[in-house]
Formats: C-alpha cells, sequence, structure tokens
C-alpha cells in the first residue's frame, strides 16, 4: 500500500517519507511476529490478519459506533489483545508442538478472518478517519500531520518494545522463555503466561500499527495479504529470532518497494517479485538472515 | 521428609525409561546418584522437577515420542506430580540441569537474575543471597557483563549452579556438574558444592565421578536401565564387591 | 492355471488390503469413484471428482518432497504452475498433442525442481520456507512482464482436450491418479525414501555416514517435481485455460492446507485431504458468502482435534503398530499377523 504524499516534489524525499512509514508499518508487523516466534515458537500466519481486524475494530468504533477516538483506540486495543489472547490460548497453543499444523491454523483463521470481514463490510476500500490534520513545513519538505504522526507512533513503539525487552521487569523472563523454554521453567518463570503476555504485546502492535499507519492508506479485507509475505519474508531475511534483524529487513525491504514504485512506476506490479528477490539474493550470501543465529538444538 | 518419590515409572514411546522408582532425601542430607550413561539419572530428575510432565503437555498432538508418566512425588508433604515444573520450582526444589544450559545470549548477571525471577529486585533477601552467591563463585562478579555463551564450561557450570541457588532452592538438584572440567577445577566445584550443602541446602546430586561424590554424600542411590540397583551410605556400597565391578567401576 | 492366478491375487488382496481397515477403506473408496459415471450422469460432479484427482497427485507431491524428507517448501505451486504454462505454450504455439506436452509439462518441473534444490542446498529449515516461498512470485512476476508470450493476467485459453468424451477425460484423469500416487506411494516405502526420511531427521549425521546428501536431496527435489508437473500439465488440459493462478500463493498454500489436513508422511494422507475438502468447498459454493468461512471453520475445528491429520487419526484409531516387527494391524488384534509378538498390552502408537 504505497500512500503519495502531496506537497512534497522531490523524488528523494517521496521514497524517504513513505519509505520510513511503510518501513514502520512492515516493521511493527514483523516485530510483532517475531515476538511471538521467538518465545512461544508459534508461526502465527494470522499475525497481519490481526492487523487487517484491529482496523476494521477501529472503524467500527470510530466510524459505526461513531466513538471519540480515546474510547475507541482503548475499546479496539482491549478487544484485539482479548480475541488474539483467546485465538492463541484455545486454538493455537494446544497444537504447537505441531508446526506444520500451527502454521496452516494461523493462515486458515486469517482467511476466516478475511472472510468475516468481507460479510461484514463487503470488499470495498474504505478509510479510517485521519488523526491530525493539516501539514507541516519540515525544511523546505510540507509533510502531512498524519505521517509525522505515524512515524513518531511507530518510532515510539519500537522503543517501548525495546524498553519492554531490555529494560523493564519482564524483559528478563520473556528474553528467557525465548532462549530456552525449558530452563525457564526450572527458575520459576511460568513460560505460558510469560507466552500470552508476549502474545498480547504482539496484537498490541498491531493495533498500533492499524491505528496509525492504517489512515494514511485505504482499508479493505485483503490488506494483510501482502503484508503476510513481506513480514515472513523481512523475519527470514533480518534472521530468526532476531528482533534487531526483523525491524531492519523490514526497513530494506519498505524502501526496495518504494522506489521501485517511485522511480520506475510502470514496474509496481513486480515489487513482490523485486522484494523477494532481494530476498533470495541474501539468503544465498547469508544462509541465516542478516543478523540470525541457528537456534541451538532445533536444526 | 522433604522429597519422597514412589513408583515412578517414566516410558517414551514404548521404551520404558524408568520403572517403579523409590527414592527420598531427607533434609539435611547430600545425596548422591549414579549409574551408568543411559541409567535414567537424568530422566529421573526431570520427572521429578516437573519437565517430563511440560514435555508431555507439549508433545499434544504429535504422532511420535508418546510419552506416559506414573507415580507419586511428594515435595515436603505436599503432592508435587500434577504441579507443572514452575510451580514446583516456586516450592523451592530447583534443579539446574545437565549440560549447563545457561540463557546463552543474555550477560552472567542477567542470567542471576533470571534465577532470582521469584525474588523481588533489590530486595534485602535478593542483595543477601547475590552476596553469598558472589562468595562462593568470585569469578561471577567480575565476569557480570560478559555475554554468558563466552564463558569457558567450567564458568558456565558455576554459572548454571549460582543461578540455580538465586532460586532459594531447599532441595537442590544438579546434574552432572563436572562434564568436561579439569581435575583441579573439579575439586573446586565439588568443594562449592559441599559448601552449599553446608550451608543448609539439600542437595540431590547426579554424577559420573563416582568417587569423588560416595567421599562427600551421607548417602547414594545407584541406578541402572532404569531401575534402583542398590542404595545406602557410602561406606556399605564400597564395600560391596559385585556393585564396585558391575556398576560403579571402582 | 487361471484358477491358481486368481486364488493368488485374493489371497494377497486378503493379506494386503483386507487385513487393514484403513487399507480397506481406501480400496472401496476407489472402486466406488471408479463406478461413479455408471451410476450418475451429474456432469458437474463428474468435473469435481476428476479436478480432485489432479489436486490429490499434486498434494501426494508435496507430501513426498516435505513429509518424507522434510523440506517444507511454501512454494510448491512453482512446479504445478510451470508445468501448466509449459503444457498450455507447446500445445498452443507449436500444436504438440497432449500425450507430449503432458511429459514435457513434467520435465519443466523436473528442471524447476533442480532449481528449487539449488536454495535448498544452502539454507535450511524456515529459511528455505521462505527461500521457496520466493521462486513462484518471481516467475509470476516475469509472466507479468511478457504478456505477448504469456497472455499476462488473463492466462492462456483454448488448450486441447485430454479425450473426446466427458467420460473418458473422468477415467483418464482418476486412472492417471492411482497410476501416479501408487508410484509415489512405492518411491515413498522405497529404501531411498529411507534416506530422505534420515536426511529430514539429521543431514549431518547422514552425510557423515558416507551417504552423498546433495545427490538426494535434489533427487527428491526432482521426483516431487515431476509429479506435481504432472498435476499441472493434466489441468491445464483439463481446464483448458491457464492463469497465473496457477502460481498463485494460494495455490501453494491450498496445498498445504489439504496435505495437513490429511495427514502427512502417508502420501495417502493428503489425497484424502483433497478428497475430503475440495468437493466439500466447491458445494459450498450454494452459499457464496459463506464458502471460505465455513471451510475455514472445518479446517480450524478439525486441526485443532486432530493436529495430526485425519488419516493419521483414524490410522490410530483402527490399526496398532506390532513393536517387533513394526507391521501394522487392525486394533481387535492380540497378536501380530506377521510375527506372532503379543500386541494386546502395548498401546496404540503411529
Ligand atoms: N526425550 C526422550 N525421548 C526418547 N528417549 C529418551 C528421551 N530422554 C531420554 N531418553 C532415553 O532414556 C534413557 C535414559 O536417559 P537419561 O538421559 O535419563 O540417562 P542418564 O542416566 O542421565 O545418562 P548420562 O549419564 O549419559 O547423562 C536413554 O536411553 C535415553 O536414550
Ligand atoms: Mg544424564
Amino acid at each position: 500500500m504505497i500512500v503519495l504524499q502531496k506537497g512534497v516534489r522531490k523524488l528523494w524525499e517521496l521514497i524517504l517519507i513513505n519509505g520510513l512509514i511503510i518501513g514502520g508499518q512492515y516493521a511493527l508487523l514483523a516485530l510483532g511476529f517475531s515476538l511471538i516466534l521467538g518465545v512461544a515458537r508459534v508461526l502465527n500466519l494470522a499475525h497481519p490478519a490481526f492487523y487487517m481486524l484491529s482496523a476494521f475494530t477501529i472503524y467500527t468504533f470510530s466510524q459505526v459506533l461513531d466513538f471519540n477516538l480515546t474510547v475507541t483506540y482503548i475499546l479496539s486495543l482491549v478487544f484485539m489483545i482479548g480475541l488474539g489472547v483467546v485465538i492463541y490460548q484455545v486454538i493455537l497453543a494446544p497444537v504447537r508442538a505441531q508446526t506444520s499444523t500451527v502454521l496452516i491454523l494461523g493462515l486458515v483463521l486469517g482467511i476466516a478472518a478475511q472472510e468475516l470481514m468481507l460479510i461484514f463490510y463487503g470488499g470495498q476500500f474504505r478509510s479510517l478517519t485521519r488523526l491530525a490534520s493539516g501539514t507541516m513545513q519540515l525544511g523546505d519538505a510540507v509533510i502531512s500531520n498524519q505521517h509525522i504522526l505515524a512515524l513518531s507512533a511507530v518510532m515510539l513503539s519500537l522503543l517501548g518494545v525495546w524498553f519492554l525487552l531490555f529494560k523493564s521487569r519482564f524483559g528478563i523472563p520473556i528474553r528467557a522463555v525465548a532462549q530456552d523454554r525449558e530452563v525457564a521453567n526450572l527458575m520459576g518463570i511460568p513460560e505460558s503466561r510469560i507466552a500470552i503476555l508476549t502474545m498480547a504485546v504482539s496484537v498490541a502492535l498491531a493495533v498500533i500499527a492499524a491505528a496509525m499507519v492504517a489512515p494514511i492508506g485505504v482499508i479493505d479485507p485483503l490488506m494483510w495479504l501482502h503484508p503476510l509475505v513481506i513480514v515472513l519474508t523481512a523475519v527470514i531475511l533480518g534472521g530468526l529470532g532476531s528482533i534487531k534483524g526483523s525491524i531492519m529487513a523490514a526497513f530494506i525491504l519498505a524502501f526496495v518497494e518504494v522506489s521501485l514504485v517511485f522511480l520506475a512506476p510502470g514496474a509496481a506490479f513486480l515489487r513482490g517479485a523485486v522484494s523477494m528477490f532481494v530476498m533470495l539474493t541474501v539468503l544465498m550470501f547469508k544462509p541465516e538472515g542478516l543478523y540470525g543465529v541457528f537456534m541451538e538444538g532445533e536444526r | 521428609m522433604l522429597l519422597e518419590v514412589k513408583d515412578l515409572s517414566v516410558s517414551y514411546d514404548m521404551a520404558t525409561i524408568l520403572s517403579g522408582i523409590s527414592i527420598n532425601v531427607q533434609d539435611g542430607e547430600l545425596v548422591g546418584l549414579v549409574g551408568p550413561n543411559g541409567a535414567g539419572k537424568t530422566t529421573l530428575l526431570r520427572a521429578i522437577t516437573g519437565l517430563v510432565k511440560w514435555e508431555k503437555d507439549n508433545r499434544r498432538g504429535q504422532r511420535m515420542g508418546k510419552i506416559t508418566l506414573e507415580g507419586q512425588v511428594s515435595f515436603m508433604g505436599e503432592q508435587i506430580s500434577n504441579l507443572s515444573a514452575d510451580q514446583i520450582a516456586r516450592r523451592g526444589l530447583v534443579h539446574c540441569p545437565e549440560r549447563r544450559r545457561p540463557f546463552k545470549e543474555m550477560s552472567v548477571y542477567e542470567n542471576i537474575l533470571a534465577g532470582a525471577y521469584l525474588l523481588k529486585k533489590n530486595s534485602p533477601e535478593f542483595k543477601r543471597l547475590l552476596e553469598e552467591v558472589y562468595s562462593l563463585f568470585p569469578i561471577l562478579k567480575d565476569r557480570g557483563r560478559q555475554i554468558s555463551a563466552t564463558l569457558s564450561g567450567g564458568e558456565q557450570q558455576m554459572l548454571a549452579i549460582a543461578r540455580s541457588l538465586m532460586g532459594k532452592p531447599k532441595l537442590l538438584c544438579i546434574d552432572e556438574p563436572s562434564v568436561g572440567l579439569a581435575p583441579i577445577v573439579k575439586r573446586e566445584l565439588f568443594e562449592r558444592i559441599a559448601a552449599v550443602a553446608r550451608s543448609g541446602i539439600t542437595v540431590l546430586l547426579v554424577e559420573q565421578d563416582v568417587a569423588m561424590t560416595f567421599a562427600m554424600s551421607n548417602r547414594n542411590y545407584v541406578l541402572s536401565h532404569g531401575r534402583l540397583v542398590s542404595e545406602g551410605t557410602s561406606e556399605v556400597l564400597l564395600q560391596d564387591e559385585d556393585l564396585r565391578k558391575s556398576y560403579l567401576g571402582l | 492355471m487361471f484358477a491358481y492366478l486368481a486364488r493368488k491375487i485374493w489371497r494377497d488382496f486378503q493379506g494386503e488390503i483386507l487385513a487393514l481397515p484403513t487399507r480397506t477403506i481406501l480400496f472401496a473408496a476407489a472402486v466406488a469413484l471408479l463406478l461413479l459415471p455408471l451410476v450418475t450422469d451429474d456432469a458437474y460432479l463428474l468435473r469435481i471428482v476428476a479436478t480432485a484427482s489432479i489436486f490429490a497427485v499434486y498434494a501426494a507431491s508435496w507430501d513426498l518432497l516435505v513429509g518424507f524428507s522434510g523440506q517444507t517448501t511454501l512454494g510448491h505451486s512453482l512446479f504445478f504452475g510451470i508445468a501448466a504454462y509449459t503444457a498450455a505454450l507447446l500445445n498452443l504455439r507449436f500444436g504438440l498433442p497432449a500425450f507430449l506436452t503432458i511429459p514435457a509439462g513434467a520435465l519443466a518441473a523436473v528442471l524447476a525442481g533442480l532449481l528449487l534444490s539449488l536454495p535448498a542446498l544452502r539454507v535450511r529449515g524456515p529459511y528455505f520456507s521462505l527461500a521457496s516461498l520466493a521462486m513462484p512470485i518471481i516467475l509470476m512476476g516475469l509472466i507479468f512482464s511478457f504478456p505477448g508470450l504469456t497472455g499476462g493476467e488473463m492466462g492462456l485459453s483454448g488448450i486441447s482436450r485430454l479425450a473426446g468424451t466427458r467420460t473418458g477425460e473422468y477415467y483418464f484423469l482418476l486412472i492417471s491418479m492411482f497410476v501416479l500416487t501408487l508410484l509415489m506411494w512405492k518411491i515413498a516405502t522405497s529404501r531411498t525414501a529411507l534416506i530422505f526420511h534420515a536426511i529430514r531427521e539429521d543431514e549431518i549425521v547422514v552425510r557423515v555416514s558416507g551417504i552423498n546428501t546433495t545427490y538426494y536431496k535434489i533427487l527428491v527435489f526432482c521426483c516431487s517435481g515431476f509429479f506435481a508437473g504432472m498435476a499441472g500439465s493434466l489441468y491445464a488440459h483439463f481446464l483448458r485455460v491457464v492463469g497465473p493462478s496457477t502460481l498463485d500463493i494460494m495455490m501453494s498454500l491450498q496445498v498445504i492446507i489439504w496435505g495437513i489436513f490429511g495427514g502427512v508422511v502417508t502420501i495417502y494422507g493428503p489425497v484424502v485431504g483433497v478428497f475430503i475438502l475440495y468437493p466439500l468447498l466447491e458445494y459450498l459454493r450454494i452459499i457464496p458468502d459463506w464458502r471460505m468461512l465455513i471451510f475455514a471453520g472445518i479446517v480450524v475445528v478439525t486441526l485443532r482435534f486432530m493436529p495430526e491429520g485425519i488419516s493419521n487419526k483414524f490410522q490410530d484409531l483402527l490399526e496398532r503398530q506390532c513393536p517387533r516387527c513394526k507391521e501394522r494391524n487392525i486394533f481387535m488384534r492380540k497378536e501380530c499377523r506377521i510375527c506372532c509378538t503379543d500386541i494386546g498390552t502395548c498401546s496404540r502408537v503411529g
């Protein structure tokens, strides 16, 4: 979903701003995805569908039920986290030993979410109300306030996750579970509860992406498919289990995509293929991704 | 009685790993558990501290490797067979796993913090325990910021024991601490373990080095092929010629 | 002489098929499918079964690659699409008949297998899954880039038919499916497959045992590619249009859904999966809006309670394995039908 920015004329500015925002969106999703993958070993293909569902939840609360934005965000966050945790606990966690089954369950859940939204809202494009109107002068570029807001929200969330993992009191148990679930148990760390907490954080990141970035473009029930491919690519490209890597990769992929769209508009349909080509090339030279470590005992 | 295991049986698929094991550990003892490779010592510890149950729960839906676990384990008079591993650790039955397994990407200090999950950080109790652990293993204090994957084997073993001690164990189960250590380091480590035992923590020690284990233990169990072969104080066991030849290799 | 042969066949039949309930069920289902055109001339139903036969081959070829050798590919549609396009192009541009284009399509898929084995030799596990996902997407980009040759988004149409009559096509596809899946089953239970299995469990150990794992990895990709390619070219000639949908991610993901739903590492599991799920999805067309949702619901509930897949679940319920000779027995038996070991007491195991 590429967003044209009115008022900015220079090409590199377009690429920079859109690359940052779309990269931020991918980074939030990739981060949530790799958190739950690392901590609970659940490859949750439904994760981008949570993003889509969050956008529609926000749409429902703010535009159908006419709540104000604060209420909308709080309700959406609560609702989506609840939904995510219930799905994890009831459907994914019980079968997580069977990785391929988890994979399919996630995928099929995503399809179910998509169909449900198609039934309720139909396939047409909708847009969320923008949080901020007006524009801002930055040097000689004019940027809409919504873009500034989205960018800062993305950066704040990434910082927040860093804080959670490395500074807060949940950091150590979360990382301990991610590194060795069995031994974490022996230290008295309730591994299943930490997984639920991580699931909540992961869904919250999807909600933030939907609340901040989705208003820039349009929403529709199929909007999770492209991020699905990108998120998978980013997590692999960055190296499984490396949070830094997946964030970097998300931005790289976004810039590749955005540059292609702006520099060669005629070839925009190739954006998926080009991202894939980039990933394939990197993997051929670095088989474990940019920052990957092979997970011990899981070769 | 601190720990009482009754008729514990474990099987993976159709292979019986442990059959009808009953052991007990009294308060304040240092109990050795020895036996040849593959005897089931590690499995016994894992079954006691809830890891076999955890593994079983985490294998739901898998076709291969069906685990069965039977028997009773009670700790300080309480049935713990149905508790999860983290609840068992909470009750003061702490397991220091085989192959050390530090949290590799975390620093030494963070590993210790992970071990102290049950304590409030910076509480007086935490500080006291940390002091104790540091006086037992001074090297850990200097290496606080080092990533634990880069520690040497012996240092990793000390870290593993330190981490377990931070969980305020009443009973500490240590699995093969001496693997891969130089003789001097090994002796030193055993002295530290003896010191831990003297400080009032009951220890259940799984070891291959029978001589050193017997030298410091109050009582021992000998396990082979998933069955208890013998039990008793070191002196009694060492007098049994058959046992020495066929199981202990002394 | 004939009496002797007949008796021998009957004995084999008894020993190999009637002895095991799951095989009996499969055999009965196959016979029922063969007899279907005699009892109904519902063109829609016959068409669904025929299409399902094609997808069954496709799904089984996926199992050969993923279940048996553990190369979890997310881009299996590469084989299917490449074969479909090759068959269609050869047929339309050069006028080659179906009996040439079908093997040619399969051959193209074998080449694609070679191509896909390149990343498989370099990267492992989830990294490979994603690398394989990339291939069909890149190929699709190429197809869109040369609309003159490939028909672009519209695809190619007007491919010649497989047989003169509907019933002819039906039997052609059904028999092809039986032959191809039996072949795959033979491969999957052969000694070579044992090596595939071993590579899946621990590649390094296999390599130090002096086995050239590179060769076997390439081999399994080519094998799987061949069968998926057969399915792809049959599909081209049966539907008579080939579009980008044959390379779509959904096409790759669908086969995983069928395979895992049916039960992996069995070859016939994915076939069962296709024959349950494909007609289900087709008949749900009567409620178009709810179709995918109901489908998804059924898959989720099934996998939540039978994560090992339907056929494995039923096999575990109806049969048990002899602990000594690993032969399967019907669950009522107290002793193994081959080695007479007592199996009454041991648990049911896969
Ligand atoms: N998860 C498992 N699945 C299948 N078999 C297992 C599993 N864990 C242990 N075993 C088997 O159980 C037996 C006992 O293993 P265990 O690790 O308890 O032995 P041990 O006495 O600790 O040996 P060592 O002194 O070599 O550490 C071994 O034969 C082992 O192969
Ligand atoms: Mg052991």
